[in-house]
């Protein structure tokens, strides 16, 4: 097959820091306000949803693997050119990098808007966009390796979070999770589509693949990175259901950040500031991998220069910056983006992996021809 | 080495810059420590509160500030024309509700507080029995920092259970839940002292009636997990002693060493509830002679001690019935063990008055004093 890639051994890296570069990639700022959206849709079944959620992705990582797994190696945009031809697979290139800028732009929008409303009301937007922005080009321009231990050091960064939940537990109540499956069907449903926002992240398997070392079991790595942002994602959701009541979660808009809110420590007493403040690193990572895979998909198309596409990239993201400036755009674009998210990673790589099956099959029948003839 | 130069300078530059944004220094602001709405003619909301101000001569100086306006906002753009630092709500300790405005409603004022992200959900939040002007600009001989003394008053009661536990985020909860209603202390100023007066309970976000400081021990004891607390009883006289009239009171002060309830949901039609309080407690003060070592005297004495706290129970259940107002959140544990059970604020609110509850506690007495 054409359009493989090679990737030298040096430029690799093993295959368990996988499970790194996917909960690093998942956990962003979706974390930070998603059982709002969540209990408007499914109620006191929020964690259903969620579990669900999981469950989808889980398969839908599978299928993406499995579609890997025909190719050597390879990536995304490669077998869009392989399956689809120059011109349409172009073009789903064009728009997978488009996906990826505007992950990208939501995650930095979203962050600002944190730091905004928590800590410096009145810092400009642009002064906060260039510094993240410069920070983020920094970590990219040392290449994959560094962003892959970016990943590894941000996952240390988390890991405070189960812990420091005990707190809030002194004021949960579990008659706010009953009774179980009072939701109807529908309602669950919707809210595992509300989760695709907070939930994406792992498609960066889709391009990363050709970078691991041992393509036999990188696999597991990638579903023990998926049950970890599980069992996080449960466990805050958990205790947020419990702690606030109905209502008051619906109109609690980082429900995670109000929830650190009481935490009182006898040396720091809102807790809540030094989060948003380490958060940075925790969504470094996050910029990065998606910069690196707009980056993977402008390669295939014409060869620039790191130097270049990084000017380029961050002229346009700091452009669109400006004009999504106010509350309301920015709930605009997470709506947008998280339908846009959902098919992208949920739907299409079933499609894909059909398509990937079919030109497989065609491909065998012909090469058996020929050998007949 | 050439491309990590510029690149560094730009880091090094971040790193300094980072100096520039918004500073909040400590000797250039004032900090509000307490915090108190009362309402006035024509919808207008008093705010009064108190700042303190640390300036650098190791000298804190405090001063309290009143002013009159629409929002709440108003009021602080006119107490910053009265004070020479601005003034800054991270530090707030107590939010005071004068008794005027929790009887027209405290909706407004919560939603205001929850919106400013500065405040912390872990402040306190109390009436005032009057207004609570009239408690922060007093002049008080023993108390320096007003603020810092009422955080400290509710603080350690809240810890030893003497009074409901009300932070911002359990009010906020109670409110917007809705089938549970809010129960805040009450704050008095009584000469030179400021005490705990009592138990403000709620309808939605007005307040409807009042239950006494000793009441709130059975509140506790039915909302939450119960750790500490001690209450004192009067059984009656001839609880021990057949001799002693009846009317003669028997007193009698104990200390919970743990406690354990449950609440069950028996009719949903009617509702019945079943309440079950295991109680184990330590015996303190008796006023009699009687030898509690004895198996018989101590069975007579945690029968006696039961039926009196079931009585004082299923009083307070009925006062609150009386003005509706579900502060033990039986609505909850009625939605929590109904299937579709299609309730909504109204209804509940229809239904609580006719609730029944059948409540029996369990006493367990383990041990008493040094000496029979």
């Amino acid at each position: 097959m054409k359009n493989t890639l090679y990737v030298g051994n040096t430029q690799k890296f093993n295959a368990f820091l996988l499970f790194y570069v996917v909960t690093a990639s998942q956990i962003g700022v979706g974390i930070h306000g998603f059982q709002r959206v969540l209990y408007s849709e499914a109620k006191q079944d929020a964690w259903i949803s969620l579990v669900l959620s999981f469950v989808l992705a889980h398969i839908a990582v599978m299928v993406m693997m499995k579609t890997l797994d025909m190719y050597e190696s390879n990536d995304l945009y490669g077998i869009h050119l392989d399956i689809f031809g120059k011109y349409f697979g172009n073009f789903l290139n064009f728009i997978y990098i488009v996906y990826c800028m505007a992950a990208f732009l939501a995650i930095l929008k979203n962050y600002i808007e944190v730091i905004n409303t928590w800590v410096f009301p009145y810092l400009d937007t642009i002064f906060l966009c260039i510094t993240i922005l410069i920070i983020v080009v920094y970590a990219f321009s040392g290449g994959l390796r560094v962003i892959v231990g970016i990943c590894f050091f941000s996952f240390f960064f988390i890991l405070w979070i189960p812990p420091i939940l005990i707190f809030p537990l002194h004021y949960s109540d579990l008659n706010f999770l009953l009774p179980v499956l009072d939701t109807e069907l529908k309602g669950i449903a919707k809210g595992v589509l509300s989760m695709s926002f907070t939930i994406i992240g792992f498609e960066i398997i889709n391009i990363i693949y050709p970078f691991v070392k041992e393509k036999d079991k990188y696999k597991r790595y990638v579903h023990f990175g998926l049950l970890f942002t599980l069992f996080l994602y449960l466990s805050i959701l958990l205790i947020s259901l419990t702690f606030f009541s109905g209502e008051q979660l619906s109109k609690t808009i980082w429900a995670t950040l109000t929830l650190f809110s009481i935490i009182r420590l006898p040396f720091i007493e809102r807790v809540e500031i030094i989060t948003i403040c380490i958060w940075l690193i925790i969504i470094l990572p996050n910029l990065c991998l998606y910069m690196w895979s707009a980056y993977r998909g402008v390669l295939r198309m014409k060869f620039i220069s790191t130097k270049k596409f990084t000017f380029f990239f961050v002229l346009i993201i700091f452009v669109v910056n400006l004009y999504v400036n106010k509350r309301a755009t920015i709930n605009m674009l997470n709506d947008y983006f998280g339908k846009v998210a959902f098919i992208v990673v949920f739907v299409y790589p079933f499609i894909l992996f059909l398509f990937a099956f079919i030109k497989k099959k065609i491909k065998k029948s012909q090469v058996s021809k020929n050998e007949e003839n | 080495m050439k491309k990590t130069k510029p690149i560094l300078i730009l880091l090094i530059c971040t790193l300094f810059v980072a100096g520039c944004t918004e500073q909040k220094i400590l000797e250039r602001i004032s900090i509000t420590t307490l915090l108190g709405y009362d309402l006035e003619e024509e919808d207008k909301v008093t705010t009064t509160l108190t700042v303190r101000q640390v300036s650098p001569d190791d000298k804190s100086s405090l001063e309290t500030q009143s002013n009159t306006e629409e929002t709440s906002n108003g009021t602080s753009i006119k107490v910053n024309l009265q004070t020479s630092k601005k003034i800054m709500a991270g530090q707030l300790r107590v939010l005071l509700f004068g008794k005027k405005l929790a009887q027209d409603s405290i909706e407004q004022t919560l939603h205001t507080t929850m919106m400013n992200s500065e405040i912390s959900s872990s402040i306190y939040l109390a009436v005032a029995d009057g207004t609570t002007k009239e408690i922060i600009e007093a002049q008080y001989e023993n108390i320096t920092d007003i603020g810092q003394h009422v955080f400290n008053l509710i603080d350690h009661n809240v810890e030893e259970q003497h009074s409901v536990s009300s932070t911002l985020h359990e009010v906020v909860r109670n409110n917007y839940s809705p089938f549970r209603d809010i129960a805040m202390p009450i704050i008095k100023k009584e000469g030179q002292i400021i005490k705990i007066n009592g138990l403000a309970i709620f309808n939605k976000s007005k307040m409807v009636g009042e239950l006494s400081s000793e009441d709130a021990f059975y509140v506790i004891m039915l909302r939450d997990k119960f750790k500490a607390g001690s209450v004192e009883l009067s059984l009656p006289g001839n609880t021990l002693n057949h001799d002693r009239d009846q009317d003669d009171k028997l007193e009698v002060s104990i200390d919970s060493i743990k406690s354990k309830r449950s609440i069950n949901l028996t009719n949903p039609s009617t509702p019945e509830f079943d309440v079950t309080v295991d109680f184990g407690c330590r015996l303190i003060e008796l006023h009699s002679n009687e030898n509690t070592g004895r198996p018989e005297v101590t069975k007579k004495l945690e029968k006696a001690i039961g039926d009196k706290m079931e009585s004082e129970i299923s009083r307070i259940i009925k006062y609150t019935q009386e003005k509706n107002s579900d502060i033990f959140g039986f609505g909850d544990d009625y939605y929590a063990s109904v299937r579709n059970s299609g309730l909504t604020e109204a209804k509940w609110h229809q239904m609580y008055p006719n609730m029944k509850v059948n409540v029996k506690v369990n006493i367990e007495i383990f041990r008493n004093g040094v000496f029979e």
